[in-house]
């Protein structure tokens, strides 16, 4: 079942939460709205379930207008970040609610209905828990049992508010991969809510960049990644460095002197002496910086330069390679060192696009 | 309450595990109060709060409420009988008891809808409607009585059409009800929003979308998740429906076996020196306070764990 979303608005007060946005979501797909908090991102998909009234615009369904269809004739399912799970009801009835409350003609007998539960407890792996209260399980476990209830109704479209916002790191990063296989199990077109960039890059098929009411990118996690179409979208998605003012010479012989040249810590280049890329002829852009500091987290190594302008660059890469870095360098504090960008984007000063990927272009 | 509480504490320390013995030699024997951490008074200190908050209690507590049997029973049990089976004292018990079950059904509704709306919607007057139900609270009963009086009484806004259709309200049971309902309504409203406001709308809106019906969320979700706090309001504002004076004796008119309601009679009885008469239907009205602060006492602890329950929801365990 596809979604699209045509020329949706909502304010809140003061506020824009949706500001004129064109989704369309194709059928099967996992996709996420990704966004800093308090751009829109949580309001679009309740808009899309029918918890939230939008101002204009509308929501489709396979094609059908379902605007102003009632939320409890949607049929979605709708995983709430706190679970939201009834508390005086055991698993079971949880997962059974949704058909129970069905009226009298298309409500399944009582022996079908606790067929669809074990079904689907098991396939979220929690069949022994059935007799539980929801107080008892953990919140990894609540969780799976909150998207358990949401797929009893057979909904058309699935959808996720921040669903491991609560969770722990550890918890979280086993559920992101598990979504992943349900997902590719039951194929329900899916649309999940999420702050979280690395969360949106592993799990879903597509993201949807949003800030401030409005979609900043939408594309496949590389391609959001490697050619982000906006500053917001690259910042958003990973630590980034910014170099103000000209790199080289463009490719036109035009100069903004308003450019920033953004390049990502891992993308950087570590040189004991100023040495240009073979081939590339003028002012190649090697950055002459001072070594600061080198702060080891796990299998990668930060390293801290600062700029001749009083600025800091960040530099990541694998812890090996670093300790063979400083070996060969003999890098101190203090010491003077250049930076060779292997990949580099531009935006043009006015909201222009240009994102050289090969940095001798630009030269 | 407060001894109770003291008790407590004293009980907790007395289980802690106690410090090493301090070796006779080193230290006097005598020196308890090396042996106190930080936190705590001297035992002089601590047992004169203890006998204070005791004699308090007992001197405004217990005593009354012990000399109200002794006082029913004095003249022994036939005395007793004869007094609460006295054609006016059933007949103030009775209207006591109809009383209290219009009014405490009502305001049940009227609670859980005031609840609902606050907590579950955003509107205008929100704040206004907050501050109106606790009117009762803050006005005197006898304002409350007098404000029906004036209303519906004789020279009253709606006096003369309700004579002209021969319909009684004051110096007659509706007035009663009216007047019970009034400083009675907000016990139920107050109990629940507090909790109604931390669990959220979140499980209302998990079953509209699982597609339920507006009285399948309420029945299957809301109330089972309020009914504790529902049961605690209710015994609230059944003892004071059954113990109401004040505004009851405004519009009441006193007219003996009739209008008169228990704690009425009780006051008619006592100023016509009856006193065995008026300590028999006390005591009656005592007994029936006493059962209620045993229920009172045993719902307060299911409600604190619903909403113990509402605030750590979504944390993970």
């Amino acid at each position: 079942m596809s979604i699209e979303i045509r020329n949706l608005n909502k304010r809140f007060g003061a506020t824009v939460a949706c500001d004129h946005i064109d989704l369309d979501i194709p059928s099967g797909e996992l996709v996420a709205l990704l966004g800093p908090s308090g751009c829109g991102k949580t309001t679009l998909l309740r808009i899309i379930a029918g918890l939230e009234v939008a101002d204009s615009g509308s929501v489709l369904f396979h094609g059908e207008d379902t605007t102003h269809t009632h939320v409890r004739e949607r049929n979605v399912g709708f995983v709430f970040q706190h679970y939201a799970l009834f508390g005086h009801m055991t698993i079971f009835e949880n997962v059974a609610f949704g058909l129970r409350v069905r009226p009298k003609s298309t409500r399944p007998d009582n022996a079908a209905i606790r067929r669809k539960v074990m079904q689907l407890l098991e396939l979220v792996q929690l069949d022994w828990v059935a007799d539980r209260y929801p107080h008892q399980l953990s919140g990894g476990q609540r969780q799976r049992i909150a998207l358990a209830r949401a797929l009893a109704v057979e909904p058309q479209v699935l959808l996720l508010d921040e669903p491991f916002g609560a969770l722990d790191a550890k918890v979280r990063k086993e559920l992101r991969r598990w979504l992943r296989r349900l997902h590719d199990e039951v194929h329900v077109t899916s649309v999940f809510v999420t702050h979280d960039q690395e969360e949106a890059m592993e799990v879903a098929d597509r993201i949807v960049v949003l800030n401030k009411g409005h979609i900043e990118q939408q594309g496949r996690p590389d391609d959001v990644y490697d050619r982000p179409a906006t500053p917001f979208v690259l910042q958003f998605l990973g630590d980034v460095n910014l170099f103000h003012g000209r790199l080289g010479h463009s490719p036109g012989g035009a100069t903004a002197h308003e450019d920033v040249t953004y390049v990502r810590p891992h993308e950087l280049e570590v040189l004991g002496e100023p040495i240009a890329l073979d081939g590339a002829q003028g002012e190649a852009p090697v950055w002459p910086v001072t070594f600061s500091q080198a702060l080891t987290v796990g299998p990668r190594t930060r390293l801290e330069f600062k700029r001749d302008d009083g600025s800091y660059v960040d530099v990541e890469l694998p812890r090996a390679r670093w300790q063979g870095l400083r070996e060969q360098l003999g890098l101190d504090a203090g010491q003077r060192a250049w930076l060779r960008p292997r990949q580099v984007t531009r935006f043009v000063a006015g909201g222009q696009v240009a994102v050289p990927d090969d940095p001798a272009a630009a030269i | 309450m407060t001894a109770a509480a003291v008790t407590n504490v004293r009980a907790e320390r007395r289980a802690a595990p106690k410090p090493a013995r301090i070796p006779s030699g080193d230290r006097p024997a005598y020196s308890t109060g090396e042996r106190r951490t930080a936190t705590e008074e001297p035992a002089w200190v601590r047992w004169l709060l203890i006998a204070l908050a005791l004699g308090f209690m007992t001197l405004f507590l217990f005593v009354p409420l012990a000399t109200v049997f002794v006082e029913a029973l004095k003249k022994g049990w036939g005395v007793y009988l004869a007094a609460i089976t006295d054609d006016d004292a059933l007949s103030a018990i009775k209207l006591t008891l109809i009383a209290t079950l219009i009014s405490v059904p009502l305001n049940v509704v009227f609670g859980v809808a005031a609840a609902w709306a606050i907590t579950k919607f955003d509107f205008r007057g929100k704040n206004l409607l907050l501050t109106l139900i606790d009117l009762p609270f803050s006005v005197s009963p006898v304002i409350a009585g007098l404000i029906y009086v004036l209303v519906f009484g004789l020279q009253g806004w709606f006096g003369e059409w309700l004579r002209d259709h021969d319909l009684k309200v004051i110096f007659a049971v509706p007035g009663i009800v009216l007047a019970t309902i009034f400083v009675t309504f907000p016990f139920v409203a107050r109990e629940l929003i507090p909790l109604m406001q931390a669990q959220g709308i979140e499980q209302e809106e998990a079953a509209r979308v699982l597609g339920a019906n507006g009285w399948q969320m309420f029945r299957r979700v809301t109330l089972p998740n309020i009914q504790w706090a529902l049961l605690y309001g209710v015994i609230l504002c059944n003892a004071r429906a059954m113990g109401e004076f004040g505004a009851v004796s405004v519009v009441s008119g006193h007219i003996r076996g009739q209008t008169n309601t228990m704690p009425l009679h009780i006051e008619i009885a006592y100023n016509e020196y009856q006193f065995a008469a008026a300590f028999a239907v006390a005591s009656l009205l005592a007994g029936l306070a006493l059962v209620t602060l045993g229920a009172k006492y045993i719902v307060e602890q299911r409600v604190h764990r619903d909403k113990r329950e509402a605030l750590t929801q979504g944390e993970p365990s």
